[in-house]
């Protein structure tokens, strides 16, 4: 479990972070969205022990974070900005991780070898963004963490390696529990992977919930009244409401069953529900809010 | 899968085991993949996967043993929310095909075809 409470942190007085508070259970995989700058990062370097708040708490699973090296043997991250030694190849940054992690894995490195399929021997630094990457992960994947921190992991990774990567993390963590956090601005593909959302804008989360909770508790609606209708009737509680030709496009919060149950008091000739992705949601949701928020979603 | 699919995964995955399980292409008390297996697989998260299984579960398609997996039911009878969904959706097609000029005795020699 990762438990962040009103972390704030400011650079020369600009406040990055802005009082975020997050909580992801044990076991979940938590996706961190918002526009560039709202503080993902900043937050995920609280998270892997760079950056010391200037206040509030960053907990994992009970203990605090800064300079506990206990629990850091147990954290595993790929920053977006990752480092290798110059001149380091794949099995010497493999033996500096085994310095550092107890549980390193030579099983998972050896195994791993089939499915990154990248020379050991060869200079990382030589090696392309997307095959970097692939080693980030096949080092990450060997030290058996407890929590994976990823930042914007599959950016630079072809289609089947993103797959490929993706069913890695999530075998360990229908396996082994693996708790993962991960940013990304793919909402389509967060919502696969993921089962928690975080929305961040300007240094503070403002919506976190379960994906199950967030699809059952909006829905899309597309209805046609008897009588010819500007809008839908005031009565009726909607996000937002569209209409082409007869048809009305209705965002109502709340289940779908619920939704049809209150439309049926007006006799309509149709009504379809149309779950909403992911997407759709954080558009609706935030729209209103934010209209940076907007942006992510393109 | 299917990836332009709009609908919530976890409704994929239910749609996809029932209709393996209704149509026959998994036999009564044959043992369904593991969440881990289908969620390396699919690269979808196995809590979603555990919460379609939960959820068949209820419904009555599929029968869970601790330790040991899930099975495919034999009978599938006691649904009756999914009686009535499939029923509202044979109402909708029906109101299509009168539409497109079939008459009621062709629908209920297709029904009497299906019998046999």
């Amino acid at each position: 479990m990762i438990e962040v409470k009103d972390l704030v942190k400011r650079f020369d007085g600009f406040a990055a972070l802005d009082g975020a508070t997050i909580s992801v259970p044990a076991g979940s995989v938590y996706g961190l969205v918002g526009p560039n700058g709202a503080g993902k990062s900043t937050l995920i370097r609280h998270l892997t022990g760079i950056y010391r708040q200037d206040t509030g708490t960053v907990r994992m699973g009970g203990e605090d974070v800064w300079e506990n090296t206990a629990l850091k043997a147990r954290v595993a991250a790929i920053p977006d900005d990752w480092y290798y030694f110059l001149q380091s190849t794949v099995r010497d940054m493999m033996r500096f991780y085994r310095g550092f992690y107890p549980r390193f894995s030579m099983e998972r490195y050896e195994a791993l070898k089939d499915v990154f399929r990248i020379e050991e021997k060869r200079m990382i630094r030589r090696l392309s963004k997307g095959m970097q990457k692939q080693v980030a992960f096949w080092l990450a994947l060997c030290c058996m963490p407890d929590y994976l921190i990823l930042d914007e992991p599959v950016d630079g990774l072809d289609p089947v390696m993103r797959r490929q990567v993706w069913s890695l993390v999530l075998g360990d963590v229908a396996q082994r529990g693996t708790t993962v956090l991960v940013s990304s601005h793919n909402l389509r593909e967060l919502e696969d992977v993921c089962d928690h959302v975080g929305i961040m804008d300007h240094g503070k989360v403002l919506l976190e919930r379960s994906l199950a909770q967030l699809q059952d508790t909006t829905v899309k609606l597309q209805v046609v009244f008897r009588e010819d209708r500007e809008v839908p009737p005031p009565e009726i509680p909607v996000l937002h409401a569209s209409r082409i030709g007869r048809v009305h496009t209705l965002i109502m919060r709340m289940s779908a069953q619920e939704a049809e149950a209150r439309l049926a008091a007006y006799d309509p000739l149709l009504v379809d529900a149309v779950p909403l992705t992911l997407e759709e949601i954080f558009i609706y949701e935030l729209g209103g809010v934010d209209y940076a928020v907007k942006d992510i979603v393109l | 899968m299917n990836y332009r699919d709009s609908r919530p995964i976890y409704e994929q995955i239910k749609d996809g085991l029932r209709k393996l399980i209704v149509t026959g292409a998994m036999a009564p008390d044959e043992k369904l993949p593991s969440v881990r297996a289908l969620a390396t697989q699919l690269s979808i998260n196995p809590n979603t996967i555990q919460r379609a299984y939960n959820e068949l579960e209820g419904e009555g398609y599929i029968y869970s043993v601790p330790g040991k997996g899930s099975f495919a039911s034999g009978n599938t009878g006691a649904d009756e929310a999914r009686k009535a969904e499939l029923l509202s959706q044979v109402r909708e097609l029906l109101a299509e095909l009168r539409y497109l000029g079939v008459s009621n005795a062709e629908l209920a020699a297709l029904v009497k075809e299906e019998q046999a």
